[in-house]
């Protein structure tokens, strides 16, 4: 007997005119309902996400296929990959069939399920079918039983869960009552391929014909109803994930990690800076909301939150979506909160993480150039007292900007302006030129340079402040002169490279600038630096020490450089203990997005926390590798009650007390 | 209403002065410039009265200078002022207080401006003359170092910051000019519409020689840093340390503590 099954066994092939009657009014439900977000979608500004398409379909299926954005937390995405795969096999399924009795057979005359090909079909949807019962139920009791905190339970959870958990058992259900009464019965050699199907048919073995007949029939309309319910669902409820998470795959900001719109300040257009309203942010912004899926992975990583700001990236994304769906004239700020936007450090923790490829940073970006521009605020006075110093003297702490190259008296760096002849001009930034503790990073890489022979130059009393703080602050005017002065007097020199030892300043002058008009090679010193170990041109005399290490996010997360730093300490003798967070994975230090300027005056500190990871480690010293960073660790050791525990030093400080051999 | 408005600009005083070539006033070499900060709350309040006067108020900003004050001029007309108003001087630093009074006088004279604000004074030469001479100069009421400052039917109720924290409030009716002082109110911080908008603000430049012909009746004689006397102490290390010394140090050398 050929392995293989009647389609509409029981129920009779007179079911296909209502069955496809009502598959139609589910579609019609469902393509009406997402029509409905689409024009809600389309009140932001045009944006464009269809570049790149080759480049964009490939990133779209292996993200979604294989799932790797949602593995990287690997309990609930182990559950979910595995449900999205075996449901994802039960639809395929479910639209072979559909495709053969319907379509091959009446048109064509083709029958494809049957024989190997049946057998084998038969075992890998029981086998899927089990799968995504027991992944179902993972979820199910992490959701509704031991909850995480944080994770928010809607209407809609129940729904869910309650739906797709009848669709699976019904479907068990009708395949045990069907084999029941034909497999078990008549060919038990081919019972054995539907193994789960079979457990249930052994249930029905005692029960007579027709009332084996009838439930089946009534089982069999339970499903169908069901499952056509589920359809006409998806853009009502969470469900629309299934939809628009991928899609945002497809829309994935594709532009270098870290790209803000520069704002053309000659055109004066609507006269309208930043995000006050939904209509001024971009449709991406408005369908982030729909892609959500609240999984707060996102809210888990954000500095803010975890210290008792007023933050939650999930929740920006979502108010965002809840204004533009329920509210579109609201005000964006008064609805998140200036508190919520201001606490934001930009560590783009968020949006690393997030399995839905949402963009949380640019939005609060949009809404702080708003307040900003358009209101001229400030998240407090000592904010404003920065801005109007980099202003005047082209640094945040209001000292003369001719002394911001007195650091580097008597160590041989040369003045851009009375000598250009250089190989690197070394693009020093507010800290490193002005703060007392900082100005031993500068120090320690002219060391290093000089014991390289590298001849360094610096612009001295003509660079400025490389406006990042104030650009993350909103103020992309202020930004945009500054920039405007480093970069005409940077191209006067013809600078070949340019090293920095800010992050921040890396990442403006590498990337920022590009809009601007400067495109010369710009590089970290940690980069730098492994350069000239690996190179031969920079000798250490190696000295053992143990020490952990401080990813900061503008150069791991932002620009990906997590390997080479902590190459340049161990050829310096350091054997590294990491913390439980470092990587992509690292916890800022609380001195991103600006808030360098600002006093951290809600919750708890965030660089105290950082260094009580720093500590759980044991290690006795916490290397960093940013002015930003060291200044916060410092404070968080101070104000932590961490001194004489944890030591910080800067990544060059170390090297350039290595130098020799 | 007509608002006159006055201001200075002056270093950053965070700035590094080197007395200049001639002796009497400080080398420009170097120093960043900014608005005069009591100046700063001058422009402020003119801007907010005219808020709270429905916009009716027209404001004119003034500076006395060489090219470079156009610069804060325009940062008052993004502040909301509506004209600016360039007195062109390249040597400003040589004009007594005496002259810049009279320099304003002779371009105020007969616009009958219903109130100026000029600053208390001004952060570099601190002399606080310019305000209280040019009310003089145009025979109306002065009020000096205003802290609060409320208008009601043309009748001025301003607060001002005596010596010693005393505060006296005087009333007084218009026209007058009053000096302003910290603590006045917050300056904005100017919004980018409205630094766009003032690009596109009349600004009237004139040669200093138009309005003034006054002799100055000071003159600068030697401009110079105070003599060192004695260097600080930086005391470090353990607290309970450095309390022993600093305690030490105020006995013997001060009269604090007995």
């Amino acid at each position: 007997m050929e392995a293989t099954r009647e389609i509409y066994w029981n129920v009779g092939h007179g079911v296909v005119w209502p069955m496809y009657t009502i598959f139609g009014i589910a579609i019609s439900v469902f393509l009406y309902g997402f029509y409905r977000r689409f024009v809600v979608y389309r009140q932001g500004k045009a944006l464009n996400r269809n570049d790149r398409l080759p480049e964009r379909i490939l990133l779209f299926l292996k993200t979604m296929v294989a799932q790797t954005r949602v593995l990287r937390v690997h309990g609930p995405g182990f559950l979910h990959a595995f449900f999205f795969w075996s449901f994802g096999l039960l639809f395929i399924g479910t639209l072979l069939i559909m495709v053969q009795v319907d379509f091959t057979q009446p048109i064509l005359g083709v029958i494809f399920l049957k024989g190997t090909f049946y057998k084998l079909y038969s075992l890998m949807l029981d086998i899927a079918g089990i799968v995504a019962i027991i992944t179902l139920g993972g979820l199910l009791v992490r959701r509704f039983f031991y909850k995480p905190e944080g994770l928010e339970t809607i209407k809609d959870d129940y729904v869910v869960h309650a739906m797709l958990l009848a669709i699976l058992v019904t479907g068990f259900v009708i395949e045990g009552l069907r084999m029941a009464a034909t497999e078990l019965r008549n060919n038990p050699e081919l019972a054995v391929f539907s193994p789960v199907g079979m457990l249930f048919g052994k249930l029905f073995l005692g029960v007579t014909p027709g009332s084996l007949s009838l439930a089946h029939k009534i089982q069999w309309w339970i499903h169908f109803l069901i499952a056509m319910s589920f359809i006409a669902i998806v853009p009502f409820t969470k469900l629309r994930h299934i939809f628009t998470t991928p899609a945002n795959y497809l829309f994935t900001d594709l532009a270098p990690k870290g790209s803000i719109t520069t704002i053309n300040m000659e055109d004066e257009g609507t006269g309208r800076f930043g995000a006050a309203k939904v209509a001024d942010l971009a449709w991406k912004d408005i369908f982030d909301a729909d892609a959500c899926t609240a999984c707060k992975r996102c809210q888990d990583r954000c500095p803010a939150h975890a210290t008792g700001k007023p933050l939650s990236p999930m929740k920006i994304v979502k108010q965002i979506g809840d204004v533009a769906f329920n509210n579109p004239g609201a005000g964006l700020v008064e609805t998140l909160g200036a508190d919520a936007l201001w606490a934001c450090t930009t560590c783009r923790a968020c949006q690393d993480i997030c399995p839905a490829n949402i963009e949380h940073v640019n939005k609060i970006l949009e809404m702080r150039r708003n307040l900003a521009l358009m209101e001229g605020s400030f998240p407090g006075n000592e904010v404003r007292t920065a801005v109007s110093n980099i202003e005047v003297n082209g640094n945040p702490f209001g000292l003369a900007f001719a002394s911001r190259g007195e650091w580097a008296d008597g160590l041989g760096v040369k003045i851009m302006q009375q000598d250009s002849d250089v190989d690197v001009l070394y693009f020093v930034g507010c800290y490193a030129s002005f703060d007392k503790r900082n100005r031993e990073i500068a120090r320690s890489f002219i060391q290093i340079c000089n014991a390289a022979d590298i001849r360094v130059g610096m612009l001295g009393k003509e660079e400025k402040c490389c406006g990042e703080p104030v650009r993350k602050m909103g103020n992309e005017y202020l930004y945009q002169m500054v920039a405007a002065g480093n970069i005409e007097v940077i191209k006067g020199y013809g600078v070949k490279k340019i090293v920095t030892t800010c992050p921040h300043c890396f990442n403006t002058l590498g990337q920022d600038y590009r809009d601007l008009g400067l495109d010369i090679h710009v590089e970290h010193y940690s980069t730098f630096v492994n350069g000239l170990i690996s190179g031969n041109k920079l000798k250490l005399k190696p000295e053992s020490f143990e020490f952990t290490y401080h990813d900061s996010c503008y150069l791991g997360r932002y620009r990906d450089i997590i390997a080479e730093p902590r190459a340049v300490l161990k050829s310096a003798g350091g054997q590294i203990v990491e913390m439980d967070l470092s990587g992509y994975e690292s916890f800022c230090c609380g001195g991103g997005g600006g808030r360098i300027l600002a006093e951290e005056k809600l919750g708890t500190r965030i660089s105290m926390a950082r260094v009580k990871m720093a500590q759980a480690t044991r290690a006795p010293l916490l290397v960093s590798n940013c002015p930003f960073c060291l200044t916060m660790i410092e404070d968080g050791i101070k104000t932590g009650d961490s001194e004489g525990k944890l030591k910080a030093l800067d990544l060059a400080e170390i090297i350039a007390s290595r130098i020799g051999g | 209403m007509k608002l006159l408005v006055c201001i200075k600009q002056v270093p950053d005083m965070a700035s590094r002065f080197k007395v200049n070539g001639n002796g009497i006033w400080y080398d420009e070499a170097d120093l960043a410039f900014r608005m005069n900060e009591y100046d700063e709350f001058a422009v402020e309040q003119a801007v907010r009265l005219k808020e709270q006067l429905g916009n009716e108020p027209d404001i004119t900003v003034l500076s006395i200078g060489p090219d470079r004050v156009i610069e804060p001029i325009k940062k008052a007309l993004a502040m909301g002022c509506d004209r600016g108003v360039h007195i062109q001087d390249s040597a400003s630093y040589r004009k007594d207080p005496w002259q810049i009074a009279s320099a304003i006088a002779g371009f105020s004279h007969g616009k009958n401006f219903d109130l100026i604000f000029t600053g208390m004074q001004s952060q570099d030469r601190g002399s606080a003359q310019v305000g209280a001479i040019l009310a003089e100069l145009l025979g109306i009421n002065c009020v000096t170092t205003v802290v609060g400052f409320a208008i009601d039917n043309r009748v001025v109720t301003a607060k001002r910051e005596l010596e010693g924290g005393v505060k006296g409030v005087v009333k007084f009716s218009l026209p007058a000019l009053v000096t302003c002082h910290l603590g006045l109110n917050t300056p904005r911080y100017p919004t980018l519409p409205n630094i766009m908008k003032a690009k596109k603000k009349e600004l009237l430049t004139f040669p200093i020689t138009d309005f003034l012909q006054e002799k100055e009746m000071t003159v600068t004689a030697s401009a110079y840093a105070p003599a060192r006397k004695g260097s600080g102490i930086l005391l470090e290390g353990d607290v309970n340390d450095v309390a022993e010394r600093l305690y030490g140090i105020l006995k013997d050398k001060t009269t604090v503590v007995k």
